[in-house]
């Protein structure tokens, strides 16, 4: 495991009484590197999301976010330290304007939060950073929108902006494209592929759509009944027989 | 480019400044002694919705502040401290201290069950006023005999008048929706709305929901204490109903006959609410009954209070 590695996950498991929901989870993520995690319906993805970012901790193992150990902290902790998530369902501020979306998480980082007074509709380092956030993803035209009034796709582009708006060093993403037709999937790709390249920052997605999934990912991890059970290249994970077994199982040996 | 969410029309509550200010010129004594009830209710029922309207925490303990904020005029003001803003420090200091514990206790639950457990303490507060007579007189509450007087540019000011009492609540009342309406457009203020919409959004965007709920709770908690003192020196008399559970559901209707997605909704529930009570009362005794038809009829076509939904209605408006 090299030193630069952003993301290192140690021996992480989870469990609801004697039900091990994952177990026994390896994996370290180097800089800059766009990784997927994939797996069947109820490999325990998701779990393991909720468990690295703070929604509940781990009962097992050891989660280190640029060298620091982050095991157990909560999610406002694990934000601070630099990693942010999407979620699967999409998690917005829906009655706010989408500008209001990308401040919060501005004014938090700026420790804004306790201030009592003052319009932050003038105060220039939020209102910039955040024009730049939409920018990014291509929001820029639609500030003053009431996110509940978007388009599904735009909705999910304003948690992307959410996320990203704090310059995190690792990004989540949980099924980026879940619910999306195929032209807002198609642009997600982009988006995502665009934001890797020019921002340097560290993504790891979990997606279902296997299409998705190749164009994006450089590297993989299969996850299957909660244990990792491959990991490596697109065309490796292609051609990894386990993997196959695991997905296409019955009709294999049909 | 990006703009605030409302552009913030200031001319509405300009107005309704000036017409408050000339108000007791023009109408009796009677009701410029109503008008003061309502702002100080009014002012209880904005301190209350920056959690509800706001923060999206239904208190049902609000009594409790109002009433501390009352009982710590009343004790300074028997004990002979007649510093008026000794009096409103000491009241506002209290009630915020409470609510700070409170609020520690009641901040991590949700919906109905935030409302039982304020509930819970705001009935824990009234049993304390209630039996403790030694200190709060019990149910007879404690009596204020004198009043503070306020050295205003080298004459003395007393307030034994009601149109003297009615401007020294004024203008406390306008001091105080002037800084809570500071706190809701603030940046603090737009991280309470993003904690309405999705606390566990803000958490995962690196906001730690259970202080600033805790924070939002204590200033609420301050301003209700305000309102307390106020009509304290309003009433002359501190007494245990303020804390009861019924008097904690006075904010709560006036909020939502009012609206509480507009900053000053809750203060026209307030004056909707002691206005219609005045002209009911001379009809029949069962006002209550009255103010229950009310309510039920606000709610089924005003689903966003009187001020909100007319708001609504006329002018395009942005988020809440």
């Amino acid at each position: 495991m090299s030193v630069h590695d952003v993301l290192r996950i140690e021996n992480l498991g989870h469990s609801y009484g004697k039900f091990k929901v994952i177990e026994d989870i390896s994996l370290s993520i180097g800089k800059g590197e766009m990784s997927a995690l994939i797996g069947p319906n109820g490999a325990g993805k998701t779990t393991f999301y909720n468990a690295i970012s703070g929604k509940f901790p781990p009962t097992k193992g050891k989660v280190l976010l640029n060298g620091k150990d982050i095991t157990g902290l909560p999610s406002h902790r694990v934000v601070d330290k630099g990693m942010c998530r999407s979620f699967q369902i999409t998690n917005i501020f829906a009655e706010l304007t989408v500008a209001e979306n990308i401040f919060s998480p501005l004014i938090i980082q700026q420790n804004k939060h306790f201030k009592l007074y003052g319009d932050i509709f003038k105060d220039q380092q939020i209102t910039e950073k955040a024009m730049e956030t939409l920018q990014q993803v291509g929001l820029s035209d639609r500030a003053d929108q009431i996110v509940a009034n978007l388009a599904y796709g735009d909705k999910r582009l304003v948690e992307m902006a959410i996320v990203l708006a704090r310059d995190p060093s690792v990004v989540l993403l949980d099924e980026p494209t879940a619910g999306m037709n195929p032209e807002e999937t198609e642009n997600m790709i982009s988006l995502i592929k665009k934001l890797a390249k020019n921002s340097g920052t560290t993504f790891f997605i979990t997606e279902h759509d296997m299409k998705v999934v190749f164009s994006l990912a450089e590297k993989i991890y299969v996850l299957h009944q909660g244990h990792l059970l491959a990991q490596g290249k697109p065309e490796e994970i292609r051609a990894n027989e386990q993997v196959q077994e695991a997905y296409l199982g019955r009709k294999v040996h049909a | 480019m990006m703009q605030g969410q409302q552009r913030r029309n200031l001319l509405g509550p300009a107005l309704l400044t000036v017409l408050l200010l000339i108000a007791p010129l023009m109408i009796p004594i009677y009701w410029t002694m109503i008008l003061s009830e309502i702002l100080i209710m009014g002012l209880m029922a904005i301190s209350f919705n920056l959690l509800l309207g706001y923060t999206g925490l239904l208190s049902f303990g609000q009594g409790a502040f109002f009433g501390l904020g009352a009982y710590s005029a009343a004790l300074m003001l028997q004990g002979g401290y007649e510093n008026l803003f000794l009096i409103l420090f000491v009241g506002m200091l209290v009630a915020m201290l409470a609510a700070l514990a409170v609020g520690i206790f009641s901040v991590q639950l949700d919906e109905i069950f935030f409302a039982m457990i304020t509930l819970g303490f705001g009935m824990l507060f009234f049993s304390v006023a209630h039996n403790w007579r030694t200190v709060t007189g019990g149910s007879d509450g404690l009596p204020v005999f004198s009043l503070p007087s306020l050295n205003f540019f080298g004459s003395q000011l007393t307030f034994y008048a009601p149109v003297n009492m009615y401007y020294l609540i004024f203008v406390l009342v306008f001091i105080g929706c002037s800084l809570l309406w500071l706190i809701v457009h603030s940046p603090f203020g737009l991280i309470l709305k993003a904690l309405r919409e999705n606390k566990q959004r803000v958490s995962f965007v690196g906001g730690n929901v259970k202080i600033l709920r805790i924070a939002a709770f204590a200033i609420s908690g301050a301003f209700t204490g305000l309102a307390g003192v106020l009509f304290c020196l309003f009433n002359n008399m501190a007494t245990p109903e303020f804390m009861h559970w019924s008097f904690s559901a006075k904010p709560v209707i006036m909020s939502v006959i009012g609206g509480t997605s507009v900053f000053l909704g809750p203060l026209f529930g307030a004056a909707i609410f002691f206005v219609l009570e005045q002209i009911i009362i001379q009809f029949t005794e069962n006002w209550m009954l009255f103010l229950g038809i009310v309510l039920v009829f606000i709610v089924l076509f005003f689903p966003e209070g009187v001020f909100g939904t007319l708001r609504n209605k006329f002018f395009k408006q942005g988020s809440k």
